[in-house]
């Protein structure tokens, strides 16, 4: 990259930037210098940019105009492919070696946009102009949607997997201090030094705040010297975290804190994020880190935004806010113009126009709208020989893709609402003034209310709904002595609400001078109607103007948040940090009321945008969600078996022989667990001990079944409903002993069945002693289903006799097989003979592959999930969650024969609501497709008659489909509208891009009805 | 992110919870004795208040334990927490001998001084 | 309940859980932080009501050493005794001692409402140690894990990324015991050791 001689708009002394450290970077591929304490918006002016982008919506060109976070126009594009970051605004981007920077508005390129034609049509895209044109015929919003989003310009998001890595970082202290500026200095100093845990939050890559920007001195000496000996300080104390380069975006409930670190900010190239010396150092570095504060008390000293002026064309390039032109000459070395003029309402752009005389600049002039002019600082202009016109404003400005010159005129006051004819200034620079926003936006967030204040002309943080403070510029002060002093009343505040003793100290010594106030200014009226004279921007992102919001109210419009979203103030990326008052003043005015009675719109996280990485930490890739391994698991890995998300866990889906696939593999699966034997891993259902003397009663009012008369060693099938009498799981109850019991639940139900179970325990009955302990973890569970099954385990060596009359169907043992101890259940969920094996699971993969041997004569099959589901849908098992979905009762299902008629259980009293007892409910039925060919889809639609008009009224659907390899045809399970009367009729099944196909509806058992072969 | 204390372990962050519903809700003791109508408002119908609330809540990734908290559903606020019952009120506690199930109201906490800091519990007022 | 105690299957034959357990990820081991994966214990879930004295005492007995009635805490002595919740310990025991010791516990408590269940299978652990152990295990834990609110003797069930553990701070050797359900074994060692390699400014 060939690096330019010289940056045009440097400065040849001054600044906190490093000269000695040279940074290349491009900016819309054209190569670019700056230096090391840059930020991309300073590098650019001092390269002489003066041409950032395009307005959203007019294509008009734009220029830098804040210095921090408020910046709406410099929006880019930063990195190249994956670490690609969309609307970024280059004021917030810290300057590196190779950063690639790209406008994100305008097509084909930014100084040259065929959008711009949309200026010229403005008058006709007013507010709501899309909202209005774009309506009808109302099916066409998706053409006319994507085209609109295309030519709005905004960035690209990367398509790569980001492979940058992020984390998280839970902390707590007692106090958080968001911004690092004077008053943010001193209350951490002051609660730091009265024992407090303190964290110090601040967006910078340095401490200081506004100081950074400044001239001023503090105790007699430079700010800088001041913030190094507070930061040193503060450093030494090990309860004080201090995160530079680190926003508090989001204030939550119970003073709860989101701050997002910038750690490594930069295309990863400051290696950042490993430890020294580490062998480890592989791990790419950590970019961004998201902490999460529980603060006992938060000081709030985030500053405050200056706020533009309102006036004809006050958008071109070269127009900013003067303190970013003070940021812009005192921090980072770079004149932004040569000739300005300074447009005010209050003293403290004359500090601006001093700055701007020191470096060399020409002030044209200082047109200030008041009367009297500034105090103290007015002299101090005009010792520098600085003309000031008290009793003027800038009413219109020339230039196009750069401010040429401005029309100043006299200015009588709001309640003349017209200005003088007009001098004329040539200026290549505009540094405008409106007075200061608070930034109260994470006050607000946290509840609190906002008051309005009349002499300071901005919104003030009032009653605080949580523990927190505000100090500083955020809370009004305006001078460096005010917000030293208020830091220091904050932090003792704090400390001493924390029932800590503030230590007694006193703030440094400034130089204070007298000022004059501000007088309220919100828009200069024009020479013109106010609605046809050139544009007087509000929101500069979203190319809010005057006139919209007067459109606004004119049309209607009277609540500031229904005036946001039809006029889009405060929509953008910048959250109309600089606009949003002007906005709600022009508002107020429009409407003849006062600024408070309009009030202002809602502050929300993020104060300012967060990257979705650092939202998701180290939640990606192989860590996004636990994956939950049965003691199988490896087994299973190693037999190829591909694995289904069952929720956390992973289970074997099939287990493929020879390059089968899926119905390969099942059809041979199935077909062996019918003739042979085959072994199941079901190690995944909840399982739960309960005992204790209550544990009868208490299961009686549980399950739907009659539990008292089960005797120990016998096992049922056992249904649990909610309170409105739907399904909610079943399982297996087995009575292992006469006051314990052994509950299974189905896979995803384990921890909720539990946490239901135990509600019901310590709320409802905490008189029965019964407790319960999960042990879904403890034990696994094995299946062995199939004619033969028996016979494997007789191979095994058993201790206990395995004959159908000494362990019958629906009973339970405890066992030693193959020398392991194990709980045998003689249950079934496939309708063969089976067994289900409950081991230890640290003897789980033992027992596994000593099934598997012994198993090896009958050709033992390992099946996976798959298999299983077409084995119980053809018995007519259904699967709580698939074949039900919280509205079904288990009378809807045909399972009347467990609802026991002699005691209360809940959901009992529910199954008689009127809703419960409709004929028409959806009923389980079985339905065999006409053609004994068709798989119908899962969740297939199913309705009466083909060809009916629409809407079609619909009366059921398809809940579970397989292939039937057994039977040689397709089976399903479907829930339709008084199914179990209908057995024989034919329905239609609704099928994408093909006819309806007529089904037939049938029983829902499909195999060995009589139940003899699980008997066997 | 609430901080919500539990009876027995002090402050600890909302995720580490699951949510109950509204407390006191008790179940009547002869469901059929209750006409549809009546059985539908103890199924169905919550007071839904706009400010102080008494909740459910199941400190489900710690101590397993179900308690309530009144809780304002304007401000997020928690007044306090309080355990349901005398079985979980401890050894030391003595509590109100009318409070039936699910409606108890013994206040202290039993357990231990926290490991979440008390800071956010009680922010009602900025403090 | 006398005879209700049926055994449910005692683990005779175990394997160590090392390899089975924990997958493929790095081990980590430098100045300021270990990981550790713990060799087998075995550990018994015990429910009683702590308002039953005598229950409390025989099972103290046995287990010679008391039950923590105080709210996450663990007492020390031949076993680790961890308070669970107010009617629930879980025991770390020597991995022979589990059968026998559950086996007495049971005895004891037959006149007692009381649970005892083993639950060595169902559970892993790790140790992390180093001046860092702190600052890795917060990247995934909301408590307060300053030594001051957090320290020795005290241990908590909560939230360790995306699992439920308990934590347990110990002072002899100094360091933190990570109990986790066996399921989630593998997921938080990854975890654990991605946390703890990708560590810098946090410290």
């Amino acid at each position: 990259m060939t690096i330019p001689a010289v940056q045009p708009n440097r400065l040849p002394r001054g600044g906190r930037i490093d000269r000695t450290r040279r940074l290349a970077f491009t900016f819309d591929g054209k190569p670019c210098e700056g230096f090391a304490g840059d930020t991309l918006a300073s590098a650019l002016i001092a390269n002489g940019v003066s041409l950032v982008g395009r307005s959203f919506k007019l294509r008009r060109p734009r220029g830098i105009v804040g210095s921090g976070a408020e910046e709406p126009n410099a929006i880019m594009q930063i990195g190249e492919g994956a670490a690609a970051q969309p609307n970024v605004p280059a004021t917030q981007v810290e300057l590196y070696e190779g950063l690639v920077a790209r406008t994100t508005r305008g097509w084909p390129g930014v100084s040259f946009d065929v959008g711009a034609i949309n200026d010229v049509f403005g008058r006709v895209l007013g507010a709501g102009f899309y909202y209005k044109t774009f309506m009808y015929p109302r099916s066409w919003w998706r053409y006319y949607e994507h085209a609109i989003r295309r030519s709005a310009g905004f960035g690209h998001a990367p398509g790569e997997p980001d492979q940058d890595r992020y984390e998280h970082m839970n902390a707590h202290c007692d106090v958080l201090v968001a911004g690092g500026g004077p008053a943010g200095l001193m209350a951490a100093l002051t609660a730091a030094r009265s024992g407090a845990r303190v964290i110090l939050a601040d967006e910078q890559t340095e401490f200081g705040g506004s100081l950074l920007a400044s001239t001023e001195s503090i105790a007699g000496a430079p700010a800088a010297e001041w913030i190094a000996a507070v930061g040193s300080e503060l450093r030494e104390h090990p309860d004080c975290t201090l995160l530079s380069r680190s926003t508090v975006f989001g204030y939550h409930d119970h003073n709860f804190l989101t701050i997002v670190e910038r750690c490594a900010d930069d295309g990863g190239s400051s290696g950042g994020g490993t430890v020294e010396g580490s062998p480890q150092s592989a791990v790419n570095p950590v970019r961004e880190r998201l902490w999460r504060v529980r603060a006992r008390q938060v000081i709030l000293t985030q500053g405050s935004f200056e706020r533009p002026l309102v006036f004809c064309n006050n958008d071109r390039p070269g127009v900013m806010l003067a303190s970013a032109v003070s940021a812009w000459i005192n921090r980072y070395g770079v004149l932004p113009g040569r000739r300005a003029v300074v447009f005010t309402n209050n003293d403290s752009a004359y500090r601006t126009a001093i700055d701007l005389a020191d470096a060399g600049a020409e002030v044209a002039a200082i047109v200030d709208s008041r009367g009297g002019g500034a105090a103290e600082l007015g002299r101090r202009a005009r010792e520098r020989g600085i003309a000031v016109l008290e009793g003027h404003v800038v009413s219109d400005l020339t230039g196009r893709r750069r401010v040429r010159g401005v029309s100043v005129a006299k200015w009588y006051g709001e309640s003349r609402a017209t200005v003088s004819p007009a001098i004329r200034i040539d200026c290549d620079l505009v540094c405008m003034s409106g007075g200061y926003s608070p930034a109260v936006h994470l006050h607000s967030q946290a509840g609190g209310r906002l008051a309005w204040d009349d002499e300071r002309l901005c919104f003030l943080p009032a009653e605080s709904r949580q523990a927190n403070l505000s100090a500083g510029a955020g809370n009004g002060s305006q001078s460096l002595e005010e917000c030293l002093a208020d830091g220091l009343r904050a932090g003792k505040e704090a400390v001493s609400r924390l029932g800590l003793k503030a230590v007694a100290m006193s703030a440094p010594a400034t130089s204070p001078f007298a000022e004059n106030p501000i007088e309220a200014l919100w828009r200069v009226p024009a020479a013109r109607d106010p609605d046809r004279c050139a544009k007087q921007f509000i929101d500069f992102q979203n190319d809010t103007t005057v006139a919209d919001i007067r459109l606004a109210a004119r049309e209607g419009y009277r609540n500031v948040e229904h005036v946001k979203r039809y006029t889009a103030l405060g929509f953008g990326t910048d959250q109309g940090k600089l606009g949003n008052i002007n906005g709600m003043a022009v508002l107020a005015e429009t409407l003849g009321k006062a600024i408070p009675e309009v009030g202002t719109t809602t502050f929300r996280p993020a104060y300012t945008p967060v990257s979705f990485g650092v939202g998701a930490g180290e939640s990606v890739g192989e860590l996004y969600d636990p994956v939950r391994k049965t003691a199988v698991h490896e087994w299973h890995e190693a037999a190829g078996a591909p694995m289904e998300v069952v929720g956390q866990w992973r289970r074997p889906w099939y287990f493929p022989r020879n390059g089968e696939d899926l119905h390969a593999a099942v059809a041979r699966e199935c077909l062996a667990v019918r003739n042979s034997v085959g072994l199941m891993d079901a190690s995944t259902l909840g399982k739960i001990d309960a005992c204790g003397p209550d544990v009868i009663e208490f299961l009686e009012r549980i399950y739907t079944h009659d539990v008292a008369g089960m005797k120990v060693g016998r096992c049922a099938y056992g249904i649990m409903l909610g309170e409105d009498g739907m399904l909610m799981d079943d399982g297996v109850v087995a009575r292992l002993a006469e006051h314990r019991f052994y509950l299974t639940t189905t896979t995803g139900g384990a921890a909720n069945v539990l946490g239901w179970l135990e509600k019901w325990l310590q709320t409802e009955w905490p008189d029965l002693q019964v407790y319960l302990t999960s042990l879904t973890e403890q034990y696994s569970t094995l299946a062995l289903a199939g004619p033969e099954s028996r016979k494997v385990l007789d191979r095994l060596g058993c201790n206990i006799p395995l004959d159908n009359d000494s362990l019958p169907f629906m009973t339970v043992r405890q066992a030693v097989l193959a020398g392991m101890p194990v709980t045998l259940f003689r249950v079934s969920f496939s309708g063969e003979l089976a067994f289900e094996i409950n081991i230890a699971s640290d003897l789980a993969l033992a027992m596994w592959k000593t099934l598997m041997e012994a198993g090896r004569e009958f050709d033992i099959t390992p099946y996976g999930t798959e298999t299983m589901h077409v084995l119980r849908a053809e018995k007519g098992f259904v699967i709580v969650g698939q074949d039900t979905d919280g509205s079904v009762t288990p009378v809807d299902l045909g399972m009347n024969w467990l609802l026991s008629k002699n005691k209360d259980f809940l959901g009992r009293r529910s199954l008689g609501r009127p809703d419960c007892v409709r004929e028409d409910r959806k009923q389980l039925v079985g339905l065999l497709s006409s053609d004994a060919a068709t798989v119908l889809p899962e969740g297939t639609q199913l309705i009466e008659e083909p060809g009916s008009p629409p809407p079609v009224p619909m009366c059921g659907h398809v809940t579970s489909s397989y292939r039937s390899a057994h039977l040689g045809h397709p089976i399903a399970l479907a829930l339709v509208a008084g199914g179990r009367a209908r057995r024989g009729e034919t329905v239609y099944a609704a099928l994408p891009k093909r006819d309806p196909l007529p089904v037939r509806i049938v029983a829902p058992v499909f195999y060995d009805a009589g139940g003899q072969r699980q008997h066997a | 992110m609430l901080l919500i204390e539990c009876p027995w372990c002090g402050p600890r962050a909302e995720t580490e919870f699951s949510y109950g519903g509204e407390a006191g809700i008790v179940r009547p003791a002869d469901p059929d004795a209750l006409s549809d109508a009546e059985w539908a408002d103890y199924l169905f119908f919550r007071a839904n208040p706009r400010g102080a609330h008494r909740e459910l809540w199941n400190h489900a990734a710690g101590c397993r334990r179900w308690f309530g908290v009144e809780r304002d559903t304007v401000t997020y606020g928690i007044e306090r927490s309080f355990v349901l019952n005398a079985a979980d009120a401890g050894p030391d506690s003595d509590p109100d001998p009318a409070s039936g199930s699910a409606s108890g109201d013994v206040v202290q906490a039993v357990g231990s001084p926290g490991l979440e800091g008390r800071a956010g519990a009680r922010t009602r007022q900025g403090e | 309940m006398p005879g209700d105690n049926v055994n449910m299957p005692e683990t005779s034959e175990r394997r160590p859980r090392l390899e089975t357990l924990v997958g493929t990820a790095e081990s980590v081991d430098d100045a300021r932080v270990e990981i550790q994966v713990l060799p087998d214990r075995g550990f018994l879930n015990l429910r009683l009501d702590p308002r039953h004295d005598d229950g409390i005492a025989a099972a103290a007995r046995v287990l010679g050493q008391a039950l923590p009635l105080a709210a996450n805490t663990f007492t020390t002595g031949v076993h680790r005794v961890y308070w669970c919740g107010p009617d629930e310990w879980l025991i770390d025991a020597d991995v022979e001692r589990t059968a026998s010791l559950r086996s007495e516990l049971a005895g004891a408590l037959t006149d007692c409402h009381a649970a005892i269940n083993d639950v060595s299978s169902g559970h892993a652990a790790f140790g992390i140690v180093g001046n860092d152990a702190r600052i890795v295990l917060a990247k995934g834990c909301t408590l307060d894990l300053d030594p001051r609110a957090f320290g020795a003797g005290q241990c908590a069930r909560t939230n360790l990324a995306r699992a439920t553990v308990l934590l347990a701070i110990a002072d002899d050797p100094p360091g933190c015991k990570i109990i986790v359900a066996r399921s989630f074994a593998d997921y938080l060692h990854r975890w654990l050791a991605l946390a703890a390699r990708q560590r810098d400014a946090s410290s």
